[in-house]
């Protein structure tokens, strides 16, 4: 499943669209958390981040990472400088309006997987 | 130049999960005891029990008005400001982005707002222990606006710190100095931090009057002013602060 694949699966808004192509490359785990000292520590490289923190370094934090794409859960959303800075990054930015635990169960049936 | 002997982060028993035991009689005995010209009061979301300190401690020891503000990312932010109607105004704002409390005693403890003799007055009227609306930013910048300086309170700890939230150092936070924990001293822990090229200083935060003493900063400065406090953290002539 790529970028792509997982926004129409999930119905995701699309905040920044970078390396979303239809033929992108596949993601390769995910991860949740809203501590980012976690997320740089623990985050599987080329995976996707669900989260409710909306700081602009969650965007800092991504490209330490090596993330894809990050889905901001439960309506939230970073404001108008972190979305710029995550388009000029590379890193994919997606909301939801539905809970993280729903968008990590959904994730999970899709398969992926936190530990890879 | 004088030495001054400083903890520039101690609460009251209005903080939720400070001891009941923290009134302002025995804050301000506890602060002469372990030989401290200077404390800055730093309840969570509130100065509310900052005058009734000041005015225990009277001349015998010298009270900052503080607050330690959550943050939206759950980040502490210690506040330290010119007086008690800056360190208010700076107060009410955060206050009013709290859940109202019903008084009801909770897991986090009592908040307890207290007079100079340590009575009683009531309970906080908002969660103190919820996260505030006013992001990091925000929250730096509130407290320029009321007058005062903005530490990142316990860099160096695995929770409710700038680190542990949000992984690394923001870009371009203007804070005027950033605090490392007493533990975090005696481990050594500051040398990670020194690269930032932030003031720092050590504080107790201490939740217990056993904690009063410990986390001293030593400052080399005129006098006990929040002025002059901003002055050493600045290195300005020849002023200067270390831990003690």
């Amino acid at each position: 499943m790529n970028l792509k694949e997982m926004v129409d699966a999930l119905g995701l808004e699309v905040l920044t669209a970078e390396g979303m192509a239809a033929d992108g490359p596949d993601l390769e785990g995910g991860y949740a958390s809203d501590l980012l000292s976690d997320v740089l520590a623990h985050a599987p490289q080329h995976g996707v981040l669900v989260t409710v923190q909306v700081h602009m370094n969650v965007v800092a934090v991504s490209v330490h990472a090596g993330l894809a794409g990050v889905i901001f859960a439960l309506g939230r959303k970073p404001d108008a400088a972190a979305q710029a800075r995550a388009a000029e990054e590379g890193i994919a930015l997606f909301a939801s309006e539905e809970p993280a635990f729903d968008l990590v169960g959904k994730l999970y049936a899709l398969g992926l997987r936190g530990s890879v | 130049m004088k030495t001054f002997r400083a903890n520039l982060h101690v609460h009251t028993a209005l903080s939720p999960c400070a001891d009941d035991a923290m009134t302002p009689p025995a804050l301000a005995e506890a602060a002469v005891v372990a030989g401290l010209d200077l404390i800055a009061v730093c309840d969570h979301n509130t100065a509310d029990n900052v005058a009734a300190v000041q005015a225990a401690a009277g001349a015998a020891v010298a009270v900052i008005a503080g607050m330690e503000v959550t943050t939206s990312e759950e980040v502490h932010v210690v506040g330290l400001f010119p007086d008690v109607a800056a360190a208010g105004a700076a107060g009410a704002a955060v206050g009013a982005t709290l859940p109202e409390s019903a008084g009801d005693t909770t897991a986090y403890g009592d908040a307890l707002l207290m007079d100079a003799g340590g009575q009683v007055l009531g309970k906080a009227a908002r969660v103190l222990s919820a996260a505030s609306g006013f992001s990091l930013e925000a929250t730096v910048a509130l407290i320029h606006a009321h007058g005062g300086l903005a530490v990142a309170a316990h860099v160096d700890r695995p929770s409710f710190s700038v680190t542990s939230q949000l992984g690394l150092f923001p870009e371009g936070l203007r804070f005027d100095a950033i605090e490392i924990s007493a533990a975090g001293v005696r481990a050594g822990r500051d040398a990670a931090f020194a690269g930032l090229g932030f003031p720092m200083i050590t504080g107790s935060d201490a939740h217990f009057l056993c904690e009063v003493g410990a986390g001293q900063t030593t400052f080399e400065m005129d006098t006990l002013t929040l002025a002059e406090i901003a002055l050493t953290l600045r290195g300005a002539g020849g002023r200067r602060c270390y831990f003690a």
